[in-house]
């Protein structure tokens, strides 16, 4: 009855569909743009948000971290990563190719690092291993002879390149044994926690700890500017929800429009029902499934253009399928078409309960 | 048992700041099976007294009666039951829905409750309309309008059919016919009102009460 109803004014319905539609669309696109943006940025991101960096300060004439100091930043790390580093510079060279390169001296770079090619050792030894660019460059592989400021050494792995931004970045780097070094502090400790909760307790510790009586360390950490970023991304996103949100609340007047244009037309009818016994609240409910109706014809039409619009956005623009195909954008589909139906329903409340609502008697005198 | 009884009611309305008297001191009963025809000039009243008897309208005082339970004060909720209990209308415009079928307005006043019984169908074919279930009421003619609205009025079994002028928008031999219909049904101990200026309608009645002024004569 609420189709044929809705048919009955088949222009003035399809428009209704098409307010709704439309904003289901905008909810839903430009739900799904803020989440795919904010998605990039932290893939671009990364897991710099985790890590805080641990360095003498010079200020105090502190020119490296003891051992002492490594064993108290362990201590208070607790189950994060904890990757003392020595750094330098030094040419290296394989045949004809040859690089300037950071030198990281680390003892155990499986706490921080992955390999592409090869195998972290757990303690590093002996050997080579060479940052992603610096491999390329060299043209060498797992098992090759680079040569380390005259000295040969056989690589025994390849790090994976780094997406985005780390703060000890390693694929300009080899990275030697300590042993290499000859003098016994660290430059540099870099710590890589679960989260970047757990990075910022961690940074609180260190400087609890390891400052307790003078400032030899600095700790440099993340998490305070990823939080901004993330911030800003939420912020972006509930934006564009709120411009999709007012152009479904919109549609939601157009709907009530229809609605009351429809209800004022069949007061008689309406008034019918009532007079042979329809209850009042079985003519609210034909009213609403007639609203609800428009909502979801139209809610379906949106969610399919927001699917064709973000497959057409996947093809011909940069962004990565992975964050695309995202399954928090599917909750923004179902979550603009459900909003859709929602706001067409409740736009169908008043005019429902107003045309109920009159006493037939007075509905038929007309 | 009286199918309806009013026991000395009034209506007023508060007609645009003067106070209207539309029915003063009416007593009236019907009983099970009887035609009764109540007829009187425009604005005599007998509009209202067929809206306080199938309690699409409130008496202002006075007492109402429906297979003798006392409906004179209900709520809303409680009216709108009562009429689909006990009360059947047919109405002068036909007032059949035109988006629903033949058979389908007959099923109207029943449409929210569960199941089917066939009811609907076999009151059209009664009526001469077992052809025409389907059909939508713009593909009808008036008489069969009229029928498929005695059809609806009988649908849900009431003790009381009210019909406002049923006959006032057809041409003489359709609107007898539609009569026959009437009186045939009052054969099932259905009482029928039927108000009217159409004096062709006392030959039909059991019974003719005129009103003028809102007063039983």
């Amino acid at each position: 009855m609420a189709r044929r109803n809705l048919s009955r004014h088949r222009l003035r319905s399809a428009l209704a569909c098409l307010g709704i539609c439309i904003g289901v669309l905008a909810i839903a696109s430009l739900g799904i743009f803020g989440n795919v943006l904010a998605l990039s940025a932290d893939d671009a991101i990364g897991d710099i948000g985790n890590q805080i960096v641990i360095t003498p300060n010079a200020d105090e004439g502190v020119e490296e971290l003891t051992a002492r100091d490594v064993g108290a930043i362990e201590r208070v790390a607790g189950d994060a990563g904890v990757a003392p580093l020595k750094t330098d510079g030094a040419q290296l060279s394989r045949g004809s190719e040859s690089t300037f390169a950071t030198v990281y001296g680390i003892d155990r770079p499986g706490e921080v690092y992955v390999a592409a090619e090869g195998r972290l050792p757990d303690r590093h030894r002996q050997g080579a291993i060479l940052g992603a660019d610096v491999a390329e460059t060299l043209d060498a592989d797992a098992g090759s002879v680079v040569t380390v400021e005259g000295v040969d050494l056989r690589v025994v792995a390849v790090l994976e390149p780094t997406e985005g931004f780390t703060p000890a970045a390693p694929d300009g780097a080899v990275l030697l044994p300590e042993s290499a070094f000859s003098d016994a502090g660290y430059d540099q400790v870099i710590v890589e926690a679960d989260s970047g909760a757990e990075a910022t307790l961690i940074a609180e510790a260190v400087r609890e700890t390891v400052n307790a009586r003078e400032d030899r360390v600095d700790v440099f950490e993340l998490t305070a500017v990823v939080e901004d970023v993330e911030d800003f991304f939420g912020l972006l996103s509930g934006f564009l929800l709120g411009l999709g949100a007012i152009s479904l609340v919109v549609a939601g007047v157009s709907i009530l429009n229809v609605m009351l244009m429809s209800t004022i037309e069949r007061r008689t009818e309406i008034g019918v029902l009532r007079a042979v016994g329809v209850r009042k609240r079985e003519v609210m409910a034909t009213l609403l499934v007639e609203a609800g109706l428009l909502g979801v014809v139209g809610g379906l039409a949106g969610v399919v253009l927001t699917g064709l619009l973000v497959a057409g956005l996947t093809l011909f623009s940069p962004v990565e399928p992975g964050v695309v195909l995202d399954p928090t954008n599917a909750l923004y589909l179902v979550g603009a078409f459900a909003f859709g139906v929602l706001i067409s329903v409740v736009s169908g409340l008043y005019p429902a309960w107003k045309a109920a609502s009159v006493p037939p008697v007075e509905a038929l005198r007309e | 048992m009286a199918s309806a009884e009013l026991v000395g009611v009034t209506k007023r309305y508060d007609g645009g700041g003067e106070v209207v008297t539309a029915l003063s001191d009416v007593d009236f009963a019907i009983e099970p099976g009887e035609f009764v025809a109540v007829m009187g000039p425009s604005g005599s009243g007998k509009s209202t007294m067929l809206n306080v008897l199938g309690l699409l309208d409130d008496p202002t005082e006075g007492a109402r009666y429906l297979d003798g339970t006392d409906v004179t004060r209900l709520e809303d909720r409680g009216r709108t039951l009562a009429r689909k209990e006990f009360v059947g209308f047919v109405f002068q415009e036909f007032h059949l829905i035109p988006t629903l079928t033949a058979v389908e307005n007959v099923a109207l006043p029943t449409m929210f409750d569960s199941g089917d019984d066939g009811r609907a169908a076999a009151l059209l074919s009664r009526f001469g309309l077992g052809d025409r279930l389907t059909h939508r009421p713009s593909e009808l003619s008036g008489g069969q309008k009229q029928r498929v609205a005695i059809a609806r009025a009988l649908v849900n079994e009431p003790t009381l059919v009210l019909a406002d002028e049923p006959t006032g928008n057809l041409d003489t031999e359709t609107g007898e016919r539609i009569l026959d219909e009437l009186r045939a049904i009052c054969a099932e101990d259905v009482a029928v009102v039927a108000v009217t200026h159409d004096p062709d309608l006392e030959a039909y009645a059991d019974r003719v009460v005129r009103i003028e002024d809102g007063v039983l004569a």
